[in-house]
């Protein structure tokens, strides 16, 4: 164990911490009052009190969103520490509160085990063009089984999937799409479920292997994310992946496809995977500017000094998740945008269940949330 | 042999080794690439840790570089080439057209004072605006008026002329071309000093978002009786005396992501300093340190600090701030931070922010130490072959380097390092090598 901490300490840089609390004060948590810092669990783990930090609940609270990584002057790799962290603490069998009643991990665990067959395409339907072999795989990710949990706040769900492919049935290309395809585990991964990510990890990676698929296309900022970064340390993959607004982006780049008109401001939300994690940062806007009569006003924290949408991998979701959510939304109406743009399925579940929340200010509940590519493909005319 | 000194670098580090050069008899030649000598020093208010008015300390020294009969001031130059070894280099200078006679030139300013082209003023880093002809500061030597040829409307658009016909010493020459010199030295000494990090890329701390966080230099300037707001502490956005002014330590130094590991040495004083200051001007103003540890190791400088609290009542906290935002209807800047003593995360309201940015090599000593063929550590410093006991020596023998080209240092330690500097060139042109 000792060996392991130490490995853990060099390979994130804890041992180049100047203790300057730079992560803390910009931390969303942190902010929110509370006892959280960053600083400190690095400080205990560098001076050996590490079983404190197992045991720290508050751990589980942290949204790996990034934003102390971004300002650390020392590049300590705080969310990679805490990847690796969790893996300890699981260990000792512990865990974060997983928010509505547990489904989205124990449905990652039976996709894992082999658990029920998977009815995964009930939504492609005869209008949208797909393969079963091909170049480019869109991978669909969580989002049927999110139609079906959220149902009650309305999410786009696999809205999001369908205007995916017809976007990309739009810029001449037939996606692979999987049945077989399980999710992506990265809610796993992140609350320190190795066993069942690798899991994961091998069933996905034989699956696209079998398609033929070179490029991989996601509207999931997460499943970018564990697919870019995660998926490589953990198996032979050597696809390039892509998310949807970085693949438009690059099609429509001198084309001479044409947008239909849009009256009015929109705001975007940088999702913290693609923003953050992956620095892409550009292309939505990019796109999203080339819709005629936009007006893209930024929030007052945008790009890598973003906020999260206040939950990540659906665990310990509380009264400082909503607060974190507050603030983003404050920035949002400051704005003056009826419209936010995420381009991540997750960010638009939390903004959206926050929006009924009776704690938020007025406005909120009218704010149109919707995804990058149900805005996008709503928009483009089909040549 | 030649017995000639090149001092490339016109601040208080070439300035002093000119100096002592030209007291032990030996000619030096002083080579700035501005319109005057005296370099950050001139631009500061006060100095630490005596509060010294800097511009009164530095002035002198300006006069007798300027009156000096071994002392040749080549202002407004720069060194384009450098031939031959230690003993025997011959230097090719260029000495950029003024548009202006120098022998004729008195100062006066009449010029300036009718030129109808405004620019940002660098002077005062751009918090106000300087004329097309001008003379940076009122202790600039030379005193002698520069055309700045690149906003002047004579050379952008053919018009104008109105500082020909003020000038009344019939001074000013639009035909007058830069003119290449050829110096024989015996040694040269490098003290092209330094530049401020630019925090822009530091988005966390809105600098150039928002008008009220300015970099320490800036603030000097605002603190000071020739800067912009005439020492009157008014902040940028709307000319308000600001209730509280937050100083942030270590921005963009001691930050190995920015590739700044290093420790910018004077920022924990500076910042010290101009907090005084304020108190001084105005004791209804707050100050807030917010350092990361403070770096006070020089003589007297701990005391300094230890006044800072006691007698004017600066607050120090253990902390860089995370966020950095402004509250649009208060128009207060909002500063996040955690103080590290206490595990608190809290928001402070500040009217401005001082950011105490990093000090990094200016921007033209990477081509100066091509031309003069040495190397140059992974920071941009000089390098020395044997920092321990030749600390002044670069990788070429003749070639020395002082001041804060050759690490981060303070006044003190610049003046004390042109000492050596000067001792060491002056070896080499009476012939003693190694």
């Amino acid at each position: 164990m000792k060996s392991e901490i130490e490995s853990l300490l060099k390979e994130t840089r804890a041992f180049m911490c100047l203790d300057c609390g730079k992560c803390t004060g910009a931390c969303p948590l942190a902010r929110q009052g509370g006892t959280y810092s960053p600083r400190m669990h690095i400080a205990r783990m560098v001076y050996g009190y590490g079983s404190e930090v197992f045991a720290d609940m508050d751990m589980w609270s942290c949204l790996t969103c990034g934003l102390c990584e971004t300002n650390c002057p020392s590049n300590v790799k705080y969310t990679d520490f805490m990847s690796k962290v969790r893996v300890f603490s699981a260990g000792e069998r512990r865990g974060g509160f997983c928010a509505h009643a547990g489904i989205t991990h124990t449905l990652a665990r039976m996709m894992a085990n082999d658990g029920e067959n998977q009815s995964r395409l009930g939504w492609v339907n005869d209008e949208l063009k797909t393969a079963e072999s091909g170049d480019v795989l869109y991978f669909v990710g969580c989002l049927p089984y999110f139609d079906n949990i959220f149902d009650y706040i309305k999410i786009e769900g696999t809205g999001i999937a369908k205007n995916s492919v017809e976007l990309l049935n739009k810029l001449g290309v037939t996606p692979v799409v999987m049945k077989n395809e399980v999710c992506c585990g990265h809610d796993l991964l992140w609350s320190g479920d190795r066993d069942n990510f690798q899991k994961l990890v091998k069933k996905n990676v034989e699956a696209i292997a079998k398609t033929g698929a070179r490029t991989i296309v996601t509207s999931c900022a997460e499943c970018l994310r564990t697919l870019k970064v995660d998926y490589p340390q953990f198996a032979k993959f050597n696809f390039e992946v892509k998310h949807i607004s970085e693949f438009v982006a690059e099609k429509l780049d001198g084309s001479s496809m044409k947008m239909s008109q849009f009256d009015g401001s929109i705001t975007y939300q940088d999702p913290c995977r693609l923003g953050r994690h992956l620095k892409v940062y550009e292309p939505p806007r990019e796109v999203l500017k080339k819709i005629p009569g936009v007006k893209l006003v930024e929030m007052r924290s945008n790009k890598d000094n973003s906020i999260c949408c206040g939950t990540t991998h659906f665990l310990n979701c509380d009264r400082v998740s909503e607060g974190i959510r507050k603030e983003r939304f404050s920035e949002a109406l400051d704005t003056g945008a009826k419209t936010l743009v995420t381009a991540c399925p997750k960010c638009q579940i939390h903004l959206k269940c926050s929006q009924s929340n009776r704690m938020q200010d007025e406005g909120v509940e009218s704010l149109h949330i919707t995804d990058f590519a149900t805005m996008v493909n709503k928009h483009l005319v089909r040549n | 042999m030649a017995d000639s000194v090149l001092v490339i670098g016109g601040g208080i580090a070439g300035i002093q080794a000119a100096l002592n050069l030209a007291d032990k008899g030996i000619h030096t030649y002083i080579v700035e690439k501005l319109p005057t000598i005296g370099g950050h020093m001139a631009l500061l208010d006060k100095t630490f840790p005596t509060n010294d008015c800097s511009i009164c300390i530095l002035a002198p020294k300006l006069a007798e570089c300027s009156n000096h009969d071994l002392i040749d001031i080549l202002a407004y130059s720069e060194v384009l080439s450098v031939e031959g070894k230690e003993g025997a280099f011959k230097v090719k200078i260029k000495r950029k057209a003024r548009y202006i006679d120098e022998e004729k030139c008195t100062g006066c300013e009449d010029c300036a004072r009718s030129c109808p082209i405004k620019v940002s003023n660098e002077y005062n880093l751009g918090l106000n605006m300087r004329k097309a002809i001008y003379i940076p500061f009122p202790q600039s030597v030379p005193r002698i008026a520069t055309i700045d040829a690149s906003v002047c409307m004579h050379f952008t658009k053919g018009k104008c002329g109105v500082c020909k016909i003020k000038c009344g010493a019939g001074a000013v020459d639009y035909d007058q071309e830069d003119e290449i010199v050829e110096l024989e030295v015996g040694s040269i000494i490098a003290a092209s000093g330094f530049e401020v990090f630019d925090p822009k890329e530091m988005t966390e701390y809105g600098y150039g978002v928002y008008k009220d966080v300015v970099t320490s230099m800036e603030f000097e300037r605002i603190l000071c009786a020739s800067g912009p707001t005439a020492g009157r502490i008014t902040r940028p956005s709307d000319g308000k005396t600001p209730d509280r002014i937050v100083f942030v330590q270590c921005v963009g130094s001691r930050d190995p992501k920015h590739g700044r590991p290093y420790c910018s040495s004077v920022c924990c004083m500076h910042a010290t300093k101009e907090a005084m200051l304020v108190r001084e001007h105005d004791e209804h103003v707050e100050t807030c340190i917010l350092y990361t540890d403070l770096r006070a190791a020089g003589k007297g400088f701990f005391e300094y600090a230890e006044r800072g609290k006691k007698d004017y009542g600066i607050k120090y906290i253990r902390a860089k701030p995370g966020r950095i935002v402004r509250d649009e209807s208060s128009g207060e800047l909002e500063v996040w931070y955690e103080d590290t003593a206490t595990l608190k995360v809290s928001r402070m309201k500040a009217g401005m922010v001082v950011l105490a940015t990093a000090l990094v090599p200016s921007r033209s000593t990477a081509k100066l130490a091509e031309t003069l063929g040495v190397e140059l550590d992974e920071y941009g410093f000089f390098r020395s072959p044997d920092p321990l006991l030749r600390p002044v020596d670069t990788t070429r023998p003749g070639v020395f380097a002082t001041g804060y080209c050759e690490s981060p240092k303070d006044i003190p330690e610049s003046v004390a390092q042109a000492g050596a500097a000067a001792l060491r060139a002056s070896r080499v042109v009476a012939g003693v090598t190694a």
